[in-house]
């Protein structure tokens, strides 16, 4: 709370410039901040390096490598393993259909999350409820949520609460997930996604509302403004900072999507016959069932480039790139 | 850094059964994967078993490690014979021969010895790779077709014995909520194999992906999904029998395991075939498959794991018949076993057998993960109008070059 | 006039919202409950029910009754897991992210684009090296095996480095007039200070902990060190699916962390209020 209280200040003083000091304090003084530095973040890199690094630059030798159930490297190939993604129709068609989602999905789960926020936000009486009951979600797995949309919610028999819904206005019963003409299956999961992710969005976003100073309403509000007009002029200027870090999120979220596709799709032994697949549920097939892992490397490590572009791209348009001190 | 030591040390307190096991004064220690069987007290069962083995060899104890369902255990099972805590021996479900030829497998000629002859020909056809066998069938399981008789006699068909039969009467069967036929959730499950096979059509043959020539059966999957007499989207699989005996569905591919569920809810008010031919050139076909045992190359005892082997699967017919039919309901792969199994000697149970004796098929051993993909979802595009002939092509030329890779 | 009776409609408007949404938001819950109290007929019946015809507490007890699936042990586990995986790496992230905002070090970009960029790289594909790296120092069915690779966490670093960023200037600098070094400030200001942050995105971590299924059915290969993820997986087998107690059990599972987020949500928000992600 002092922290958004003064959050003026803090530009200004960020770095701390270590005034007239005699020339051996400020030697010892840039060795304590060094070594404070380095014990500082020491256990997140090692951590990473022992567990992420390791294996990072491991997959990036696989991807060059033929490696059929094994990962020891030596079988060299250059550039096949990538080749050979390229030329499969679908991964390619999963990499168009992934940039497709994304541009579909990160704009609905963000004026989702920002209403539910602003909407909560507005209340003065249950907002504590509100909050909780959009945030619960979040708390559960993709796994169990899947099944609970899966065989309650949006079965194909008649008992599926969907169903039951429509027949009510005389519908007969719909095979949710199978259908394909139209693509109701999307509904089943965006509804899912949306469900467990707008909770924590919404959370960010109040977050942001929370740090608005009052004032600028006040004044809005001697002005005459309606509260679109608010809206427009104060709050979302003020929440641009907010939006572009959680854009950034829900772009990564969105490009590495599987756990929806994967929960609702499967059918048991493996995939198939899912009417659309995300590039890591490809690697997935391709990687962990298939063991192919020279080729399942090289999937990762288009689809990192695919991230690094789009993020790139994004914090071009919005300036997420520029350095914020 | 100190929570981790304690995290340490909470494990060093926690049971190891190999260290306790070995305590026991057994020399050595294997350790014996198996997936997670629905049933109740086939954890137990197994535990006997190498309880009853140690006893007769002391010197050898085992360590049954019960893991993880179906779809996950392949995947857990692969990532751990690429790490240092390899099992020593361990289930397989859809055997792969490329493990055989990547030199992951102990070939076991030896466990099986003379009592080779005895074995259900066609597992040993489909775990023998260039010539040596590389794992051992513990169970056999035969899928076919349930329908309920007295839906049957009210629609007024005759269980189908061709593909133009079935779908006719799947779509006579088909009443508002109740549909005519259940293939799986996806409306695809088994099915394109079964229907290359009803037309006499192999995946592999010399060598050479060959189920394009079935895209005249395959293409059949667009008629039962425009007719709308399938269904799709029921709260279990196929594998369950739950959509059948809940009056969802007259007829439903399924599996022997579910004889007995079915038999308690619809007494005899059902009955089995094999899928039918898919017309008079071709043949009815029945899925093969079940589970084998296999034993790590890698594995520092190859010779105690080959003696546990041998004593169980060879051995002991008792303990086989127990497994097979005391928890679940599964075929022994021995001929003699399977004879002497009582529950299996009557009703649609006997029906099953000798369907699967006739006409059981399994999946070729040079099958992968990527060609059952790469098949469904040529499948399931067919299924939506796709044209089925050139879907099949591109699929199967994708097929090939995976089989071509994986021969070397 | 005219504005008092439109605020008014709006707030009325505002109300009726936000009650129908969240009653969408928690229709989800209340089947699960539902489901979990009835039979596998109940379940798979082809018409809808409400409610389950009898309460079946005996989903509850069989979940526990059983011992070839130890569900109690790997709630257990679940619960030691999260319960030291989320300080833990919460403690880490908030070391890194005050180092990377306020400790002006030649290389702290690149030290920074070395912790961002481990959030693009897809981990599904890097699994099975990590899998053999953990598995040959020994980690297989060990609890550090299970716990280790998730307390580095880059999304959390992201996160506390905005935090700091916005973090008031002076406290600092009146400490380091009191002769405090940089880690002296962090321990003895900074981190009483960032309570509410480190309570916020340690509930976070530990549904993350709670929730992860993949890292623990590999490394965890015997069912001592299942996890709770992976015991309910263990309801939907090839053979069988028992409906009930998959039910109840998900049910079960999610208790714990509904819990927690009723006790925790107020300084969720208030932690996240003050992250400064408006940065």
């Amino acid at each position: 709370m002092t922290a958004t209280g003064t959050a003026p200040l803090r530009k200004r003083a960020a770095r701390p410039a270590p005034a007239k000091v005699p020339r051996r304090r400020r030697l010892t003084e840039r060795r304590s901040k060094a070594l404070a530095f380095i014990v500082l973040t020491a256990p997140m890199l090692i951590g990473l390096a022992v567990f992420r690094y390791v294996a990072i630059g491991w997959s990036f030798l696989l991807s060059f490598s033929e490696a059929r159930r094994t990962i020891s490297l030596g079988k060299w190939v250059g550039l096949d393993n990538y080749k050979e993604l390229l030329s499969d129709e679908r991964f390619r068609d999963s990499l168009t259909m992934i940039v497709l989602f994304t541009a579909m999905i990160v704009p609905v789960t963000f004026v989702a999350s920002l209403g539910l926020a602003v909407l909560v936000n507005r209340v003065r009486r249950g907002r504590a409820f509100f909050r909780t009951a959009f945030l619960l979600p979040a708390a559960v797995s993709y796994v169990a949520a899947a099944m609970i949309w899966k065989m309650a919610l949006f079965s194909g028999v008649p008992s599926g609460l969907a169903n039951t819904i429509g027949a009510l206005f005389g519908a007969d019963a719909t095979p949710w997930i199978q259908t394909q003409s139209p693509p109701l299956y999307w509904i089943v999961l965006v509804t899912l996604r949306l469900w467990l992710q707008v909770g924590l969005y919404m959370i960010l976003f109040i977050a942001g509302l929370q740090s608005i100073p009052p004032h600028l309403y006040e004044a809005a509000s001697l002005d005459g403004a309606g509260p679109w007009r608010t809206f427009r002029s104060i709050t979302f200027p003020m929440l641009r900072n907010t939006s572009v870090a959680i854009l950034l999120l829900m772009f990564i979220a969105a490009l590495q999507a599987f756990d929806e596709f994967y929960a609702i799709f499967s059918t048991g032994a493996s995939l198939g016959s899912e009417p659309v697949r995300t590039p890591l549920m490809h690697l997935y097939g391709v990687a962990l069932q298939d063991q192919d892992y020279g080729v399942g490397s090289a999937g990762a490590f288009l689809l990192t480039l695919l991230i690094v572009l789009i993020t790139l791209v994004q914090g071009r348009i919005l300036g997420f790139a520029r350095d914020k001190d | 850094m100190s929570v981790l030591f304690v995290a340490g040390s909470a494990v060093a307190c926690s049971s190891n059964p190999q260290a306790t096991a070995s305590a026991k004064g057994a020399k050595v220690t294997l350790t014996q994967w198996y997936h997670q069987y629905g049933e109740e007290g086939t954890q137990a069962a197994v535990k006997r078993y190498a309880k009853e083995f140690t006893k007769a060899n002391p010197d050898i104890a085992i360590n049954v490690v019960w893991g993880a369902d179906t779809s996950q255990y392949e995947t857990k099972l692969n990532a751990a014979l690429l790490g240092a805590d390899a099992p020593d021996i361990f289930e397989l479900g859809d055997f792969r021969a490329e493990m055989a030829r990547k030199g992951q497998l102990e070939p076991l000629d030896d466990v099986y010895g003379s009592a080779k002859d005895g074995f259900n020909k066609a597992d040993i056809d489909y775990l023998t790779v260039d010539g040596k066998l590389y794992g051992m069938k513990t169970i056999d399981d035969i899928m076919m077709l349930f329908y309920r008789k007295s839906m049957l006699t009210k629609a007024g068909v005759t269980p189908p014995t061709t593909f133009a039969e079935l779908t006719a009467a799947a779509k006579k069967l088909t009443d508002g909520d109740i549909k005519g036929l259940f293939i799986g959730n996806d409306g695809i499950g088994d099915s394109p194999y079964l229907l290359a096979w009803s037309q006499g059509v192999d995946m592999i043959k010399d060598g050479k992906v060959v189920y394009a020539d079935a895209a005249k059966s395959i293409g059949g999957l667009h008629d039962l999904h425009s007719d709308k007499s399938i269904l799709l989207g029921f709260t279990t699989d196929w594998y369950d029998a739950g959509a059948f005996t809940q009056g969802a569905t007259a007829m439903q591919w399924c599996g022997l395991w579910a004889l007995p569920t079915v038999e308690k809810a619809l007494g005899d008010d059902f009955g089995v075939v094999p899928w039918p031919a898919y017309d008079a050139s071709g043949k009815p076909v029945a899925r093969l498959g079940g589970w084998s045992q296999a034993i790590n190359s890698k594995s520092k005892h190859v010779a105690e794991a080959k003696k546990y082997l041998q004593w169980l699967w060879v051995e002991q017919s008792a303990i086989q018949m127990d497994w097979a039919v005391k928890y679940g309901f599964h075929v022994p792969p021995q001929n003699a076993v399977a004879a002497k199994t009582p529950a299996l000697s009557k009703g649609a149970a006997k029906d099953t057998v000798t369907i699967g004796t006739k006409y059981g098929i399994s999946f070729p051993a040079e099958w992968t993960q990527a060609m059952q993909a790469e098949f469904i979802a040529a499948a399931a595009d067919i299924a939506q109008g796709d044209d089925p002939a050139k879907t099949l092509k591109k699929a199967q030329s994708k097929a090939q070059s995976d089989l071509d890779k994986q021969m070397g | 006039m005219n504005r008092y009776r439109g605020s008014v409609l709006g707030s009325a408007v505002t109300y009726l919202v936000l009650c129908l949404l969240s009653v969408v938001f928690l229709i989800p819950f209340y089947v699960l409950l539902r489901n979990a109290f009835m039979t596998t007929p109940e379940i798979t019946a082809t018409d809808w029910h409400w409610l389950p015809s009898s309460l079946n507490w005996d989903n509850f007890t069989s979940l526990f009754d059983n011992p070839e699936r130890p569900f109690g042990r790997s709630l257990a586990n679940s619960l030691l897991i999260a319960v030291i995986s989320a300080p833990v790496s919460t403690l880490f992230a908030s070391m890194a992210g005050y180092a990377l905002a306020r400790i002006n070090v030649p290389g702290r970009g690149v030290v920074l684009s070395l912790i961002v960029g481990t959030l693009m790289i897809p981990q599904a594909v890097t699994f099975l090296p990590t899998f053999v790296v953990v598995g040959s120092m020994g980690g297989v069915n060990t609890m550090w095996g299970l716990i280790a690779p998730g307390l580095f966490n880059a999304f959390a670093v992201v996160l506390f480095r905005s935090f700091y960023l916005s973090f008031p200037a002076e406290i600092e600098e009146a400490g380091r007039i009191d002769g405090l070094s940089y880690l002296g400030v962090y321990g003895r200001i900074i981190l009483p200070n960032s309570v509410t942050m480190i309570a916020s995105l340690g509930a976070l971590s530990f549904i993350e902990a709670w929730n992860s299924f993949l890292w623990p059915l590999m490394i965890g290969q015997d069912p001592n060190s299942w996890t709770v993820q992976i015991a309910l997986s263990s309801f939907l087998t090839s053979q069988t699916v028992n409906l009930p107690e998959l039910f109840a059990g998900t049910a079960v599972a999610i208790l714990p962390l509904v819990i927690m987020f009723l006790v925790a949500q107020r300084h969720i928000v208030q932690g996240i209020a003050m992250s400064g992600l408006k940065s």
